[in-house]
């Protein structure tokens, strides 16, 4: 028979249907949505950082390979049967795109992560989880308990050869804009994950957020940073000036040096490197900067006539600024270190931020990170065997 | 104007035609349901209209399941077409046909033109006063022992008309329902009278057993309950010929066949016939007693001697064999309460129906 058509493998993403304070209702509607794209629409991503964006049908990827976006994605979602079965058959979706999963425990995102899974071991989280490890998915996305679901992936997943803890990233908007798609964005890693990191820990970390950025924002050579208290190599804790050291060595990545505080915003570095202590600080420092100064903004429409009318003004670029800062539109955030990977959405999710978490989760899929990383990992690797063999 | 110079021409395919009564009838719609037109906006319908054979696309599936139709039923199943396209469109339909190599007993086209020319600018876009009549028409010259499947789509009203025609064959619904109907859809004086008067003509039969809407437009399953368990929404094709192998229409054989034309041709995955499996089975539109002996079929022919032979020599069939195989399998642990709930069939109500569909279907 003539006329055959090659088949493109499809990737195919599991998603913890239950998890967030608007599952599943949201959850299903974002995956519907995504259901009746074109294959390539999720290739594309007008941020790219974060995923958000601007063939034919069709799960099991090969994950050391990498692709060009156009595969079909397909969706597995985890949780309820009947609830789930129910959601759908209101929506427009596409029927060969997505599958259901039952898991008849659900965690919330009140509950004590440990705890919670040792007492339900079929919750859509933790069944998500093993789905990814038994091969049916390479990657999950879920916006339920952080902790749930970091300790999932911890129980069920392989770390990439080389990682002793992992990171979890979040962007941020900078004053810089960077990469192919001019991304206004920087990552931050570790923002939780990890509370207490060695030098080892950081430098992988540099290792990852340099694939991460290369792969996802299409910046071919993003500049990593370490987050200290000075410029200088020999500042901050010991962790941070053994790091320096291993990192000034590594070839793979353009390691630019120490920044402070004060250069995060401003974007100097692509990639932040800190523990998981010190990013969680920044992280909620730079929302509550953001959410004050929206506030102030407000104290001003209501102090004087002058200052209403020049807000008014700007309201066109406040209303883009916005945007920009707009948790809905970055996709959330990635757990890295694992043999798959891990998109955290936040737990306020609505379809659309579940929407770009999902096809950062593609992207990151597509784009072969996993295989950017361990190639990374494998390079710190060897140079920490040989400089421990010269010191010996 | 006579109602007769209404009707649309019925045209039979002379080396096509079948000698003895038929045992089933597939009724099938053309634009979106067989072939995969876009008439959605001014430019892709003039696009359609003089597209070349060559050029028309095929539904995924819907090629292999015509051909399989028609040759199951020991030679006495009949394939006829009934479609909205305008009559001028028949050459090059029937062109298109040939070359799928699909043989077909009956071919019913609009009189677009003739509608047009006589200033009856409603009926170009009616369906209801046009397919009925053109179904109950089919309908007179076979036995009441002849069964019917019907295949249409979601983008017009095929799913009210097919089961109205199957409930006014079947005596379930009265004159005064048909004629509330067709004064609701605004249809024309003479094309009502003649609609009644075939209806009143055809004696009681048990006729359509199965109806077939194809999502084209994905739009929700859940918008089809009200037509009960006899309509079954479907996403493609595989979903088709699972449930007419449920039904005993079509074999397993066949049902790979239609299978193996989705990944081959339509670079389908496995994958995506899965999820359409398991889509059927949590709308109990399949059972799990059908997919695990599909199951256990397939498996047996994977090896070889029943089914490979049939399928020629496709690359990657005895693979695609085998995971459909282990995919229907991976299936079977679906337990009873993981389903989604039962279809229940309730008496239809037409004229709620009606006012629910695109206004371009009801008298304004």
């Amino acid at each position: 028979m003539s006329g055959h058509v090659t088949e493109r493998q499809p990737i195919t993403i599991v998603i913890d249907a239950m998890g967030g304070d608007h599952a599943p209702e949201e959850v299903v509607a974002a995956a519907c949505a995504l259901s009746l794209e074109a294959p390539g629409d999720h290739a594309a991503g007008s941020k790219s950082t974060s995923g958000k964006s601007s063939g034919d049908k069709h799960a099991t990827e090969k994950p050391d390979e990498r692709r060009d976006g156009s595969e079909p994605l397909h969706l597995l979602l985890v949780g309820d049967a009947p609830r789930l079965h129910g959601l759908l058959m209101k929506q427009r979706y596409d029927a060969e795109r997505i599958a259901i999963h039952h898991a008849s425990q659900v965690i919330t995102m009140d509950e004590s992560p440990r705890e919670a899974l040792e007492q339900k071991p079929d919750s859509s989280i933790a069944v998500a989880a093993r789905l990814c490890a038994e091969g049916r998915a390479s990657a999950l996305v879920s916006a339920g308990n952080t902790g749930a679901a970091v300790l999932s992936c911890l129980q069920h997943w392989k770390r990439l050869p080389g990682i002793r803890r992992c990171a979890l990233a979040a962007v941020y908007p900078t004053e810089v804009r960077r990469g192919e798609k001019d991304d206004p964005f920087s990552l931050i890693l570790d923002v939780g994950a990890t509370l207490d990191v060695t030098a080892e820990d950081l430098v992988s970390f540099a290792v990852m957020g340099s694939a991460y950025a290369s792969r996802i924002s299409k910046n071919p050579r993003p500049k990593v940073a370490l987050l200290s208290n000075g410029a200088e190599a020999g500042k901050g804790p010991k962790e941070v000036v053994a790091a320096h050291a291993q990192l000034r060595q590594l070839r793979g990545i353009h390691f630019i040096g120490n920044v402070e505080g004060v250069d995060i915003p401003r974007g100097v570095a692509d990639v932040v490197v800190c523990s998981g202590f010190v990013g969680n600080v920044v992280l909620k420092m730079l929302e509550g900067v953001s959410e004050t100064v929206v506030r102030l903004a407000h104290y001003a429409y209501k102090e004087k006539l002058m200052w209403r009318a020049g807000l008014a003004m700007l309201s066109g670029g406040i209303g883009k600024l916005k945007d920009l800062t707009d948790w809905k539109q970055y996709g959330g955030a990635p757990l890295l270190g694992f043999d798959h990977l891990l998109i955290k959405a936040h737990g306020r999710s609505q379809a659309q931020a579940i929407q770009n978490a999902i096809k950062v989760a593609k992207k990151g899929i597509s784009s072969g990170l996993l295989v950017e990383m361990e190639r990374g990992l494998r390079e710190a690797e060897a140079l920490r065997t040989k400089t421990e063999e010269g010191n010996q | 104007m006579s109602a007769l110079a209404d009707q649309p021409a019925r045209q039979s395919q002379p080396d096509g035609s079948q000698t003895s009564a038929p045992n089933v009838i597939y009724r099938w719609d053309l634009d979106k349901t067989y072939l995969r037109t876009d008439f959605d906006t001014f430019m892709s319908l003039l696009r359609t209209a003089f597209e070349d054979a060559e050029d028309k696309r095929t539904v995924p599936g819907a090629a292999t399941l015509l051909r399989e139709l028609r040759q199951s039923g020991n030679g006495r199943a009949r394939i006829c077409f009934i479609s909205g396209s305008p009559r001028q469109m028949r050459k090059v339909l029937t062109e298109k046909l040939r070359l799928d190599g699909i043989e077909f007993d009956e071919f019913v086209l609009k009189p677009n033109l003739r509608n047009m020319l006589t200033g009856r600018f409603r009926a170009l876009r009616e369906q209801v006063g046009y397919k009925l009549p053109a179904l109950l028409a089919g309908r007179a010259g076979v036995t009441d022992k002849t069964r019917e499947v019907c295949f249409g789509d979601d983008a017009e009203s095929d799913a009210l008309i097919y089961s109205l025609y199957g409930d006014l064959v079947s005596r379930r619904v009265d004159r005064t329902v048909l004629e509330q109907v067709l004064r609701s859809a605004g249809t024309y004086e003479n094309d009502a009278a003649r609609t009644i008067s075939l209806f009143e003509s055809l004696p009681h039969a048990e006729a359509v057993e199965r109806i077939f809407i194809h999502l084209d437009r994905k739009s929700p399953p859940s918008k089809f309950d009200r037509y009960g368990t006899r309509l079954v929404p479907i996403y493609n094709y595989f979903q088709a010929a699972l449930v007419l192998f449920q039904d005993d229409r079509l074999e397993a054989a066949a049902v790979v066949r239609v299978a193996v034309e989705m990944v081959d041709r339509h670079a389908y995955s496995v994958e995506a016939l899965r999820n359409s499996l398991q889509d059927l089975l949590r709308r109990r539109r399949v059972s799990i007693d059908t997919v695990n002996s599909l199951g256990r079929i397939i498996a047996d022919g994977a090896g070889a001697r029943d089914l490979l032979p049939a399928l020629g020599a496709l690359p990657g069939t005895r693979e695609l064999l085998r995971s459909l195989a282990r995919g229907l399998r991976e299936l079977g642990p679906l337990s009873e309460q993981e389903l989604g709930p039962p279809p229940v069939d309730t008496p239809i109500d037409y004229l709620a129906a009606l006012a629910d569909l695109p206004r371009r279907h009801k008298q304004k």
